[in-house]
């Protein structure tokens, strides 16, 4: 399993090399040999993923190392999903170092996959946290698109898409994003429903997970008021996924909560 | 669109009811509100922690006496989320007004009335229904649901499931509920599988043992059990009865015994002893020490072998009148986002965007 996943760590550390040296060599087979080394990453990873929700009889994400492993999965998805789509070329340079982060986070970490407890052991959890995963991984390619928005901004290189198509993008994630994180809430609060007897709990991790989607659906109108977008629309971005950020890990690491994955 | 100063006061009120802009300021007012709440909850969790065991009404009122300062931010932020949800109730009927132009945007609008179900549900369970448990019901046993009158549930079979090394696996209750002495529903009741009956949610929290009796061995006699209620008749005619067992004691300095705890630690057996010849003797047994002088004398030389357990389950029993109307509103979100990915696409293709 280790193998495999240095395998795969070296795929993505070698497709965004490919994007790097697109950048000061401009040669298009560069740029698709990049693409293909992320292909070749994504389907290894799926199938990896595969594997272990095989083994294990349900969907791994209990432990840190499942979920960056899962988000970075996402995240390496739904960049293919906008690649294919829009040919968004150099942006995956960005995109691909920040899913690096997410599996050199996942790689030091145990993968060994452990018994489910009783109360995890229903298929509301596998909804909750798929959507919750997939949500963070439009929220981090919004994030992304956002950085590169106000790069180009500065930079107007040609070498990245122009900045109507980067905010178009970035809503498109939004707003995917936010659909998805709405699903992970309804099947969140129904579990909680039948775990605990109420739908909304005031644990802190809830409380934030809640903020998040207040947040993202402030973002869903924000791209209305014509000032804002743009700009300010790319620091909302970059914003939101701050507080996704402190969601999903600073409140492991920095407070205590009674959230069942925790 | 935006209010003018050529607009009547009802036609300002509505455009800005239906504003936007509004929107978004309330918006991100509860969302810094909320932030710096929770990091208070946070370091006060003596103070928060008893919030999702009670109605948010009756929390707040205790915690407001105790300390305003800091849950002050809970009423603020509640009144941000309902000036949103009027908001968002605004732009529905808006946008209902102008169904026929754009019904493309039903998924969008079926997600805006699945927000407002929910405050209203929210806040409708802040202050109806209730929260209790957990319960300590013994297979048999019936619990009368006091705030419910009339209604009772009764614990009809309790199986604890344990892994082969000992880690609880499941609760396995066999539970029904009771109206006016008559039962109205069955179900078994399981970890994430509670009994739900209009509003009521009947839930399986933990579960524990609790010390019955005890097998003893009595020279001449072999194993007999003994628990509160045992009568044993003796040869010579006398009896020996068990009044009481407590699991865990103590003497005190005037050599009366004193219960310190519900776990099995130093368990000790009242006991009456009727003599042939009328006289009686009552006292307490702590089966740690030997049998008390009293049982010696009538060759009662009874020696503890081991405890016996009765598993019990320990239930959580809420209502929440609004659940029905939260459940409406789940369901309205779901069909609106999947709706809404399709339109998306279709919306921006006709480049289609409102007005701010
Ligand atoms: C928590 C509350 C709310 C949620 C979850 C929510 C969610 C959404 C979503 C997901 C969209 C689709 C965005 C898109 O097309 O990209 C949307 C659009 C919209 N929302 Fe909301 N919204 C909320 C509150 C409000 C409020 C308070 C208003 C009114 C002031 C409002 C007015 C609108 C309008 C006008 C649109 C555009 C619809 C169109 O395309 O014509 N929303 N909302």
């Amino acid at each position: 399993m280790k193998t495999l996943l240095y395998l795969l760590f070296a795929l993505y550390l070698c497709s965004v090399a490919g994007y790097l040296l697109r950048l000061v060599w401009n040669r298009p087979w560069l740029a698709r040999l990049a693409l293909g080394l992320v292909m070749s990453g994504v389907a290894l990873q799926t199938g990896l993923l595969g594997w272990r929700w095989w083994q294990a009889g349900y969907l791994p994400v209990t432990n840190l190392f499942s979920t960056l492993f899962f988000f970075s999965w996402a995240l390496a998805l739904i960049y293919l999903y906008f690649e294919l789509r829009y040919k968004i070329g150099a942006t995956g340079l960005f995109v691909m170092l920040l899913n690096l982060v997410l599996l050199g986070g996942a790689l030091p970490r145990e993968a060994q996959i452990s018994p489910l407890i009783p109360s995890l052991d229903t298929p509301l959890f596998t909804l909750h946290i798929l959507f919750s995963f997939t949500g963070y991984a439009f929220f981090a390619m919004a994030f992304s698109i956002g950085v590169l928005y106000l790069v180009q901004s500065r930079l107007q290189t040609r070498h990245l898409p122009d900045k109507l198509l980067l905010r178009r993008i970035n809503e498109e994630s939004i707003f995917l994003g936010f659909g998805l994180f709405t699903l992970c809430m309804i099947a969140g609060s129904y579990w909680a429903y039948v775990a605990w007897g109420y739908w909304f709990s005031w644990n802190i991790k809830s409380v934030w997970s809640c903020l998040v989607w207040i947040f993202y659906a402030g973002m869903c109108h924000a791209k209305f008021v014509r000032r804002w977008q743009g700009g300010v629309y790319a620091w909302l971005s970059i914003a939101g996924f701050a507080v996704v950020l402190f969601t999903y890990l600073g409140i492991g690491l920095l407070l205590e909560s009674n959230h069942p994955l925790e | 669109m935006p209010p003018t100063t050529d607009m009547t006061l009802p036609q300002r009120l509505w455009s800005w009811g239906c504003s936007l802009k509004l929107a978004i300021y309330v918006a991100s007012l509860a969302t810094l509100l909320i932030m710096g709440g929770s990091l208070t909850m946070h370091k006060h969790p003596q103070l928060f922690g008893p919030m999702d065991d009670m109605l948010m009404a009756d929390w707040l009122a205790g915690a407001w006496q105790q300390a305003p300062q800091r849950v002050w931010w809970i009423p603020a932020s509640a009144l941000c989320l309902v000036i949103f949800a009027i908001n968002t109730l605004c732009c529905l009927i808006d946008w209902l007004l102008k169904i026929g132009s754009r019904w493309r945007k039903t998924g969008e609008y079926l997600i805006h009335t699945g927000f407002i179900l929910l405050v209203i549900a929210y806040g409708w369970n802040s202050f109806a229904g209730f929260r209790s448990g957990p319960h300590r019901l013994f297979p048999g046993e019936r619990l009368e649901l006091r705030p419910m009158p009339g209604y009772a549930i009764q614990l009809e079979e309790f199986t604890a499931e344990l892994s082969d090394t000992g880690r609880p696996l499941d609760m396995i209750n066999r539970l029904s509920l009771w109206r006016d002495e008559a039962p109205i529903k069955e179900r078994e009741v399981r970890i994430n599988q509670p009994l739900t009956h209009g509003g009521l949610v009947v839930l399986a929290t933990s579960f524990g043992r609790s010390l019955t009796g005890f097998t003893f061995h009595l020279p001449g006699r072999g194993l007999l059990d003994l628990a509160p209620g045992s009568r044993l008749e003796l040869d010579d005619g006398g009896s020996l009865t068990v009044l009481a067992l407590l699991p865990n004691v103590r003497r005190t300095s005037a050599d009366q015994v004193q219960p310190i705890g519900d776990q099995l630690g130093n368990p000790a057996l009242q006991l009456r002893l009727q003599r042939a010849d009328g006289s009686s003797w009552q006292g307490w047994y702590l089966l740690r020490e030997p049998p008390p002088r009293e049982l010696r004398a009538v060759n009662l030389h009874l020696r503890p072998m081991e405890p016996r357990f009765r598993d019990y389950s320990l239930l959580t029993i809420n209502r929440d009148p609004g659940s029905g109307l939260a459940a409406a509103g789940a369901l309205c979100m779901t069909f609106g986002v999947l709706l809404a990915f399709v339109s998306f696409y279709a919306k921006r293709a006709r480049g289609d965007r409102p007005e701010v």
